[in-house]
């Protein structure tokens, strides 16, 4: 996997810096450059046929379409990464903390519920199991 | 950060939380099939349950008692009681993004990129999100220019508008931890960088230690002068008042 997006980003960086220097020559022309423009219209061409190579060997990769806004923003795309596992991590402790607490409900409930109707306790727990109050 | 992990979610999740088992959360053991009088029992079950009640659940509670019962849910189902971002081995992501301090621009995560990529892409059409609006037309492969089409790209002499300078208009560098593979000759320098900084502090420093060494001497002397077996004070004190 790693692989296929070495291979690209190798090919994408050798554009961007052909792209550049490319910029360079352009930037303030003399006669004499425009043997190695046109070299570098070639490159570029070039370039651009790697890059739609990687592609059929990335077909299967996701991306989110929130990652795009973040970059179109000038932003550092990991936060959203950042953002994603925190927000995770809160809903897990959310819902890790609803379990508990229902659990300690189930326990206290069965342990009352025994108390006053014991014979029905001992029907359910013989459905159930022994759900004895912990 | 594992150490908040484990407070969070203590150290034996993987066992479910006490008595989980048995209350049939845990993984334990699945719970009994019911009884097969408890279908046929819960369809007797008129949908009003008045005075009546007690009456119709009497020959049902030789055996069961209880309507609506439902099975407890499967053990061994993934939910939010375990930790899913260890479970799905992504506690290195987590320290790496949210262990330290994320840098906000664009240009912190491709440093190597030219031009002023922090500006929003709306600005100059550069977005994504136009890419996705509006997709290219595709299909057609590159073929290289050959010399007929590449007359179309001789240029005029001379350098290009100020406007059209922006591609080598790099933002200010606070820190470059990779170092450039490629030799750039007309990149602008960075206004500052740490290690700009960095050799200016070291200056400073070499520029304090004559002073240093000045004033130890000076020390030395005085010390001298006032030790018992010093050799002369007269010869010493203009030296002295012309070190200062």
């Amino acid at each position: 996997m790693a692989e296929k997006f070495d291979n690209l980003e190798e090919h994408l960086e050798k554009f961007i810096e052909n792209i550049r220097q490319l910029g360079i020559i352009v930037s303030d022309f003399q006669p004499s450059s425009q043997a190695g423009l046109n070299q570098k219209l070639n490159y570029m061409i070039s370039g651009l046929q790697d890059i739609e190579k990687c592609r059929q060997q990335l077909h299967e990769i996701n991306v989110p379409l929130e990652v795009f806004e973040y970059i179109d923003q000038g932003r550092n795309p990991q936060l959203y990464t950042k953002e994603c596992l925190e927000r995770a991590l809160a809903r897990n402790e959310q819902v890790k903390g609803k379990i508990d607490t229902m659990t300690k409900f189930k326990s206290l409930l069965i342990s009352e519920l025994s108390k006053v109707f014991p014979e029905e306790m001992v029907n359910y727990k013989a459905i159930h199991g022994e759900d004895a109050p912990s | 950060m594992t150490e908040m992990f484990s407070t969070l979610f203590g150290q034996n999740e993987a066992q479910g939380p006490p008595g989980s088992a048995s209350l049939g959360f845990g993984p334990g053991k699945p719970p009994p099939p019911l009884p097969q009088n408890q279908g046929s029992m819960t369809g007797q079950m008129p949908p009003q349950l008045g005075d009546e009640g007690p009456a119709l659940r009497k020959p049902g509670a030789m055996n069961e008692p209880f309507y609506l019962l439902r099975e407890l849910p499967v053990g061994n189902e993934l939910t939010g009681n375990t930790n899913l971002i260890t479970h799905y081995n992504l506690e290195h992501a987590y320290n790496k993004f949210c262990g330290k301090k994320v840098k906000e621009k664009l240009s912190n995560f491709l440093p190597e990129l030219p031009g002023m990529i922090d500006c929003p892409g709306t600005q100059d059409g550069s977005s994504l999100r136009s890419l996705i609006d509006k997709p290219p037309v595709c299909g057609n492969s590159f073929s290289p220019l050959t010399g007929a089409l590449l007359t179309g790209f001789r240029l005029h002499t001379g350098p290009l508008p100020e406007q059209y300078r922006l591609m080598h208009i790099q933002p200010p560098k606070k820190k470059s931890k990779h170092k450039h593979k490629h030799h750039r000759p007309q990149d602008p320098l960075p206004q500052e960088t740490p290690s700009d900084t960095d050799p200016k502090k070291k200056k400073k420093k070499r520029d304090d230690d004559p002073d240093r060494k000045k004033k130890k001497k000076d020390k030395k002397k005085k010390k001298n002068r006032h030790s018992p077996d010093h050799p002369g004070l007269a010869g010493s004190q203009p030296n002295s008042n012309s070190l200062r």
